[in-house]
């Protein structure tokens, strides 16, 4: 077992590259990503697992990184806003106007992904029941949901 | 459908926010001492514990504020920091900065309150009327003669009506950095609407002039009004930290706090009367507005006058009597949210035309449109109807969501179902847009452009997902001739454009496109004067567009030689012209024109015009379980000449979500002491994907030539189309329970939809 007085040093896959960190403890995964490797892309919307705006992918799966200790992610693979870099499902929220404030896009999209991997045929109820987790304020979800039928057929193509 | 490239920012994770802004090094973080009651007494703060925590930490109280500790605006009666008591739960005591964010707030758990003495909270808005505690006047309008009216009425009624109060929830909760300077002034970069108003603010509380606060505004993560005045004290903290510590100083809230400690939508409690005639025609109509403004008086004084310019809604009442309070509680200061006042006194009114349509034994629908506003009908307040699209909308509704045919589905479900009960309803919507203050109805621009051809354009607008940037941006484009990609719109900052009004009241792009095409129009006047001179003709014959100039302008309309390009682009002119030493730069100003009010007479002139529209919304309730779903939603909204299609679809869409959430879902929840118990997104419950119906949306597109693109505002009226929503799950609810009264307490919550099936409605409160 691990002493998880001090800070310690955690090795990550993040976004395909190798990072050594360290991390006291009590840090979420969110507060690694943003303060100390300034990967301010995750947004923290609540720090209660409500709103999913932190989400990332750990291991291909959702997480809300709020609400996951640094120290448990120790060997994943995580994936966050930057690593995706001109995914479909980031072109597709461009296109279809699948944000306005766009606080709740990054999370948004990395859930969208999963889901997508998850569900890659088109299933309305599968795409209600996914998406309940993030919260977006702005666009009524209607931006959202058309987003998530054009990145389908994109992936398909 | 190309989107500009501030899309792919977003996309990208790029787009920095408050929090995502490099921090300096040295830079302190700010955690505030919130009241823990509604209301109470105190005789010090007990830092000690704080203090021992590390050498970094300091604590910062009302005594420290070098300028006046005073965050109002229209009446001043709201500290900063408090001084010994406390109005309301979530009351900032304290700031306590420190040099991380985990330290401060360990540190501002720590501090003590030393004498703690709570006193008693008064929340209900009829009780604080009654002791006589209430802020300002109440507000009265009044046309033609109700009393005498009621007379020749068929029907006559009375009820009451309660609307909850509403969270924000913009999903970047608010924060401000701020820098000291060598002026004594501070540098801040805030969370606000209102950069101007924050500017003012600061420099209040700095005691210093306002030429020694800088406020800048970048892209904020949703507002809803909630950033108006509100932002304004996170900003001074976060400036006082920084002048008192030398310091770089950053303050943004946590979620808990953040829902402590601002304010929301006004809960309303109200009494109406209306006397119809035995066909349903609305003879007069009157209420009285109890608005629960909180503890201190915030925007509740601009909030109050548009209850009751929307008092009558989309109908035309010619017997009219409304007066508005605002009553002081120990709640939260309540303020501007989406709708600002409007959405509430909607309520009412389709809450006497429920009841009154159940008395006469007809559809509401009925009534709603026997008595739709038309062009030539007067408002209450003196305006006159112009342009009224309030049946163009409606009729167009109805026939898309083929009403009379969904009425007869929904009465043969409900027949065939025993547990499962279906419902439908109307809202006619009719919203005036100018902010109701009139000499808030200006806006100012500085357009920039640069020797290689690219262009800054800065107004007093903030982007916080509405799209007026990029509203700007075309209309700047098209009007200098520049291509759209040329174009940066500018952070908004209060030493760029001064004297800004807030972005709000759906105004943002009326006024700030307007005063940024004033500037452009200025710049063009000056390029087209070199391009002519350049190419030896007269001004008249070139033309500037899209990044081309051309000869024989108006080729077209005379039929003279063809128009052809001139072989210069944009970025060529303004070379030359720079190369000239013409001016690159212009301010431009707008005020909108021809508003008036008179306060006295509450009659004038308040609004340019108004927007119309119609929503149709059904429902499925469970009869069991009180839950429900809402089917389907269509819309016609008047969009007249849309600017940006895809951003105003945005605004109606969530719009729309925001209002339903108010109408149905979100509880905003005090105890009867006051403390706030809906405290966290865990028991907030606001709209999910799950939660929405398939909306099918039409835009209403005749153009609105009192703007000069044609196109009407789009912020905050698809809200009220949420009233609709409560109205649908009621009438299904009436379908389990024929002949039984309907209740109008929103947000129509499965719990109260529960407690009616079960004929267990609670005891009014406060009567
Ligand atoms: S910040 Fe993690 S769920 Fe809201
Ligand atoms: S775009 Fe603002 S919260 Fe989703």
């Amino acid at each position: 077992m691990k002493d998880y007085a001090g800070p310690i040093e955690l090795s990550l896959r993040i976004n395909g590259e190798t990072r050594r960190v360290q991390a006291r403890p009590g840090d979420s995964l969110l507060r690694l990503l943003r303060e100390r490797l300034g990967l301010t892309g995750t947004k923290c919307g609540c720090e209660n697992g409500d709103c999913g705006a932190c989400t990332v992918l750990v291991d291909g799966a959702p997480i809300k990184s709020c609400m996951a200790l640094a120290v448990e992610c120790e060997g994943s693979d995580i994936l966050t806003i930057e690593g995706l870099r001109g995914h479909p499902v980031q072109k597709a929220f461009a296109v279809e106007n699948g944000f306005q404030c766009g606080f709740c896009t990054p999370g948004m999209i990395l859930n969208a992904v999963a889901l997508l991997s998850a569900h890659p045929e088109e299933d309305e109820e599968a795409d209600r029941e996914w998406m309940q987790s993030n919260i977006c304020r702005c666009t009524g979800y209607e931006g959202i949901r058309l987003a998530l039928a054009s990145a389908r057929r994109s992936l398909k193509d | 459908m190309k989107r500009n490239p501030d899309s792919i920012v977003n996309v990208l994770g790029k787009t920095l926010y408050v929090d995502d802004l490099p921090e300096n090094a040295g830079m302190l973080h700010g955690a505030v001492v919130l009241s823990p009651s509604a209301h109470g007494r105190y005789s010090g703060l007990d830092e000690s514990k704080a203090l021992a925590l590390d050498p970094s930490v300091r604590v910062l109280v009302a005594k420290d504020v070098p300028g006046q500790n005073q965050l109002g605006s229209a009446v001043l009666d709201e500290a900063l920091l408090a001084e010994g008591d406390w109005h309301y739960h979530g009351q900032v005591l304290a700031l306590v900065l420190a040099s991380s964010r985990v330290l401060a707030r360990r540190a501002a758990a720590r501090v003590q309150i030393l004498g703690r003495e709570d006193l008693p909270a008064v929340t209900d808005p009829r009780e604080a009327f009654k002791r006589g505690d209430i802020i300002l006047s109440p507000r009265t309008q009044r046309m033609g003669d109700p009393e005498a009216a009621y007379k020749d009425c068929a029907l006559v009624l009375e009820g009451r009506v309660e609307s909850g109060g509403q969270e924000h929830v913009y999903l970047e909760t608010q924060g401000a950095i701020a820098w000291p300077e060598d002026s004594g002034g501070a540098r801040v970069i805030s969370g606000t609407q209102s950069p101007a108003a924050t500017q003012k603010i600061v420099a209040r509380v700095l005691g210093v002039p306002m030429n020694r606060v800088e406020i800048e505004t970048r892209r904020l993560g949703g507002a809803f009004g909630g950033k108006e005045d509100q932002a304004n004290g996170w900003a001074a903290l976060a400036a006082l930290g920084a002048v008192k510590s030398g310091k770089p100083v950053k303050v943004y809230l946590n979620r808990r706090d953040d829902m402590l400690a601002t304010g929301k939508r006004h809960p309303y409690s109200s009494d109406f009367k209306i006397g119809l005639s035995a066909d349903g025609m609305i003879l007069a109509f009157e209420a009285d507005y109890y608005q629960n403004a909180g503890a201190a008086c915030d925007l509740s004084p601009a909030i109050l006058p548009r209850t009751l310019f929307h008092a009558a809604g989309a109908y035309r009442v010619p017997n009219v009597r409304v007066t508005g309070t605002m009553c002081r509680t120990n709640l939260v200061p309540f303020t501007a949210f989406r709708g600002f006042g409007g959405p509430q006194g909607l309520f009412v009114m389709e809450s006497a035309i429920e009841q009154a349509a159940a008395v006469l034994g007809m559809d509401p629908v009925e009534i709603q449109r026997k008595n739709l506003l038309k062009t030539g009908d007067s408002f209450h307040y003196g305006q006159d109807v112009e342009d009224a699209r309030a049946e163009a909308t409606v009729t167009r509704c109805l026939q898309k969501a083929r009403y009379e045919t969904l009425r007869a589905e929904i009465t043969a479900f409900n027949a065939a179902h025993k547990d499962l009960k279906r419902g439908a309803a109307a809202f006619p919507l009719c919203f005036g847009i100018s902010f109701t203050k009139i000499m808030m109805n200006q806006g100012g621009s500085l357009v920039h452009v640069y020797n290689d051809g690219s262009v800054s354009v800065a107004t007093g607008a903030i982007e916080m997902g509405q799209g007026v940037g990029r509203k700007i941006a075309i209309v700047s484009a098209s009007t200098l001739g520049a291509p759209l990609a040329s174009i940066r719109i500018d952070s908004t900052r209060t030493s760029t454009v001064a004297n800004t009004m807030p972005t709000a009241a759906s105004t943002g792009a009326d006024i700030n496109v307007m005063a940024a095409k004033v500037a452009c129009d200025e710049i063009r006047k000056r390029l087209i004067g070199v391009a002519a001179a350049r190419l030896g003709v007269e001004p008249s014959a070139v033309a500037l567009e899209a990044g081309r100039v051309y000869l024989n302008a108006g080729a077209a309309a005379t039929g003279s030689e063809a128009r052809r390009d001139a072989g210069l682009s944009f970025a060529d002119l303004v070379n030359l012209a720079y190369e000239q030493r013409v001016d690159l730069s212009a301010h431009g100003f707008y005020a909108t024109p021809g508003l008036h009010f008179d306060m006295k007479s509450e009659k004038g002139h308040p609004f340019l015009y108004h927007v119309y529209g119609c929503a149709v919304i059904s429902a499925t309730v469970d009869t069991l379980r009180g839950s429900y779903q809402f089917d389907d939603a269509f819309i016609v909204h008047d969009i007249a000449n849309s600017i940006d299609p895809i951003v105003d679809m945005g605004q109606i869409e969530g719009g729309f979500a925001q209002g339903l959430g108010w109408a149905a879902l979100e509880e905003l929840k005090f105890d009867d002491k006051g403390l706030l118990v809906s405290n966290t997104l865990s028991t907030y419950k606001l709209p999910d994907a799950h939660f929405m119906p398939r909306m099918d949306v039409e835009f209403y597109d005749k153009p609105n030539p009192t703007v000069v693109a044609n196109s009407k505002a789009v912020g905050e009226p698809p809200l009220m189309y949420g009233i609709a929503g409560y109205f649908a799950v009621l009438d299904a609810l009436k379908a389990a329970k024929p002949g039984k009264k309907g209740f109008y307490d929103l947000p129509m919550t499965p719990e109260k939809a529960l407690r009616f099936l079960a004929d267990d409605e609670p005891k009014e409160q406060g009567s």
